[in-house]
C-alpha cells in the first residue's frame, strides 16, 4: 500500500515540482499516472523511491515511513520496489542477460540462482533471443523490456515505471502495458506514468492526473484528455 | 563466497585501470612504513645497548693524588649517601694500571712509554637513574680532592637525544609521504567511482546497500596499503638481519633487538596500514556514494 498526505516537494531554486498532494493506492493496483510534461508525474515517483526528498507531508510506501527513513536503510525500501527510470538504465558493456543478473548480483545470490531467475524473467518479458546482445544492438522497446525485467529481479511488491513507452510505436506501447498488466495480475502494484492518452482511455484503469504538481483528478477506470 | 569474489573481482578491475598509479600508491606506503619500522626499530637498538652501558659505571671521580686514605674514604661514604647513588666502589692505581694494560694489550708501544704512576685512583660511581650524574657533578664541584669527574651519563644522553631527533624527524618525514599516498588513494578511488557513476546508481536503485557498493573501493585501498607495509615490514625485517651479520654489528654497537618488539612492531604498522586504507577509501568515494 502507498500513501500520501499533503506531499509537496520545492526544489531549492522554488520551482514547486509536487503541490499537497494526498492519495492511496492499495495493493495490486494498476495506476496511470498522467500529466502534461513538467507536470511532476517523474517527482512524484523519485519521491516514493525517495531519490528526492519530499519537502512536506507524510509518505508510506510499503509499511515504511519514507520521510523518517534513514540514509542506511534506504535499501529497504528500495527493495520493496521495482524502478523503471524514464530513461532505460542499462550497463553498456553488459549483455541483456547481464543487465538482468546485476540486480540479482548485487543481492547476492548466488550464481545458480542468477541464471534461472533471469532465464525466468528474460522469457516474461519476451526477450530469450536477445539475451546475449548488448544494450545498443537492443531496440528502444526491447531496451524498456529488459530494464522492466531487472526492476522485477527482486520481486517488488510494487513496480514504477515512468514513461515506458516514452518513445515507442504504438504496437510496441501495447506490448510493454500488456506486460505490465501480466506483471499486474499476478499481484504486483504498478505505477505507470504516461502521457499516452490512447493508451489510457482503452485500457479503462484508475487514473491519476497531475497538473503543475497538482492532483486534479483521480479517477477508476478513468481516461485522459489531452487538448 | 560470491560476494567475495564480486568484491575482489571489481577491486583488481579498478586497479588493473590504472596500474601506475596504484604502484606510486604503493611506493608510498611502502617509504612511509619503511621509515617508521626502521627508525623504530634503530632506537629500540641504541635503548637496548645504552641500557647495557646504563648498568655500568656512570661517573668516575679521579682522585688527586695527594688524597689520604681516610680524605678518599670519607669521599666514598659521602658519595653512597646520596639518593641518587646505588654504589660505589674505590679503584687503586695498581687497578687503574691493570685496567690500562688490559684495554691496550694490543698497542705495546703505548704501553712502554706510559709511566703507570700517573694513572689516578678513582671512585666509580654506578647511579640509580644514570641522567642524574649532572647532580653528583655539582656535589663534587670544588672538592679539593678530586681531581677530574667523567660522566658516561652525557655521552649516552646524547645519543638518546639524537636517536629521537632522528625517530622525530623520519616520523614527519613518514608522515609526509604518507599523507602523498593518502592523496593518491583518495583520488583514484574518487576517479574509479567517478566512472562508476552509472553502475553505482543501478545498484542503489535495486537496492544494493551502501557496504556492498563500497566495498570493492575499500578492498583497493586496504590491498594497497597493506602491500605496502608488507613490503616495507619485509625489507626491515631483513636489514637488520643483515647487519646482524655485518661489521656495524662488531664496531659500534650490538644489533640486539627482541623479537617481541619487532612483532609488535609488525602488527602495529600493519594494524595502521588497516585503518590508513579504511579512512582513505572513506574519504575517496564518500562525495559520489552519497550525492
Ligand atoms: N532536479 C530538479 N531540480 C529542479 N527542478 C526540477 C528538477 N527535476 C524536475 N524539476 C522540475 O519539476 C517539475 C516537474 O518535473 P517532472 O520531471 O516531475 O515532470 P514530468 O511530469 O515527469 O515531465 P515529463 O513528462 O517531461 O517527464 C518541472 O517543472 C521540472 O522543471
Ligand atoms: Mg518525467
Amino acid at each position: 500500500m502507498i500513501k500520501l498526505n499533503n506531499v509537496s516537494l520545492v526544489f531549492q531554486g522554488g520551482s514547486v515540482a509536487l503541490s499537497n498532494i494526498t492519495t492511496t493506492i492499495n495493493d495490486s493496483e494498476f495506476i496511470y499516472l498522467v500529466g502534461h510534461s513538467g507536470s511532476g508525474k517523474s517527482s512524484l515517483l523519485k519521491v516514493l523511491y525517495k531519490e528526492f526528498e519530499a519537502t512536506k507531508g507524510e509518505i508510506e510506501v510499503a509499511g515504511l515511513d519514507v520521510i523518517e527513513l534513514p540514509k542506511w536503510k534506504l535499501p529497504l525500501l528500495r527493495r520493496k520496489l521495482g524502478i523503471v527510470t524514464q530513461e532505460p538504465q542499462l550497463l553498456e558493456n553488459r549483455t541483456a542477460f547481464e543487465n538482468i543478473a546485476f540486480a540479482l548480483e548485487v543481492m547476492g545470490a548466488d550464481n545458480q540462482e542468477i541464471d534461472a531467475k533471469t532465464n525466468t524473467l528474460l522469457e516474461l518479458v519476451d526477450i530469450v533471443e536477445n539475451a546475449y546482445k548488448y544494450p545498443n544492438q537492443l531496440s528502444g522497446g526491447e531496451q524498456t523490456r529488459v530494464s522492466i525485467a531487472r526492476a522485477l529481479a527482486n520481486n517488488p511488491m510494487i513496480l514504477l515505471c515512468d514513461e515506458p513507452t516514452g518513445n515507442l510505436d504504438p504496437d510496441l506501447s501495447i506490448q510493454i502495458v500488456s506486460l505490465l498488466e501480466k506483471i499486474n495480475r499476478a499481484g504486483t502494484t504498478v505505477i505507470m506514468a504516461t502521457h499516452d492518452s490512447s493508451i489510457v482511455n482503452r485500457r479503462k484503469k484508475r487514473v491519476l492526473e497531475l497538473s503543475n504538481g497538482k492532483l486534479i483528478r483521480d479517477e477508476l477506470e478513468g481516461s485522459y484528455i489531452t487538448n | 563466497m560470491n560476494k567475495l569474489t564480486y568484491v575482489a573481482k571489481n577491486a583488481m578491475l579498478n586497479m588493473r585501470r590504472s596500474p601506475l598509479i596504484v604502484f606510486a600508491t604503493i611506493i608510498a606506503v611502502l617509504v612511509s612504513s619503511f621509515l617508521v619500522f626502521t627508525t623504530l626499530s634503530a632506537r629500540s637498538i641504541v635503548e637496548n645497548n645504552t641500557i647495557r652501558w646504563q648498568n655500568g659505571v656512570h661517573v668516575v671521580v679521579f682522585l688527586d693524588d695527594r688524597v689520604t686514605t681516610t680524605a678518599h674514604k670519607q669521599l666514598q661514604e659521602s658519595l653512597e649517601s646520596y639518593p641518587e647513588v646505588r654504589t660505589v666502589d674505590y679503584f687503586t692505581k695498581a687497578e687503574a694500571a691493570e685496567e690500562f694494560k688490559a684495554l691496550f694489550n694490543d698497542q705495546p708501544e703505548l704501553l712502554s712509554e706510559v709511566d703507570f704512576a700517573i694513572l689516578p685512583s678513582s671512585l666509580r660511581v654506578n647511579l640509580n637513574n644514570p641522567s642524574d650524574y649532572q647532580l653528583i657533578l655539582e656535589r663534587m664541584d670544588g672538592n679539593p680532592a678530586v681531581k677530574e669527574i667523567r660522566t658516561s651519563g652525557e655521552a649516552i644522553e646524547r645519543l638518546l637525544n639524537l636517536t629521537n631527533t632522528l625517530v622525530v624527524s623520519a616520523t614527519s618525514f613518514a608522515f609526509l609521504i604518507g599523507f602523498a599516498a593518502f592523496i593518491l588513494i583518495v583520488n583514484t578511488l574518487r576517479l574509479a567511482a567517478y566512472s562508476k557513476k552509472k553502475e553505482i546508481k543501478i545498484m542503489r536503485l535495486v537496492g544494493a546497500s551502501a557496504t556492498y557498493i563500497r566495498l570493492p573501493f575499500i578492498f583497493e585501498a586496504v590491498f594497497e596499503s597493506l602491500i605496502g607495509t608488507s613490503i616495507a615490514v619485509g625489507l626491515g625485517w631483513a636489514l637488520i638481519e643483515y647487519s646482524k651479520g655485518s661489521i656495524v654489528s662488531d664496531s659500534i654497537f650490538d644489533i640486539t633487538i627482541s623479537d617481541n618488539y619487532l612483532i609488535y612492531l609488525t602488527l602495529l604498522l600493519l594494524l595502521s596500514s588497516l585503518i590508513f586504507g579504511l579512512i582513505a577509501s572513506f574519504v575517496g568515494i564518500r562525495k559520489v556514494i552519497n550525492d
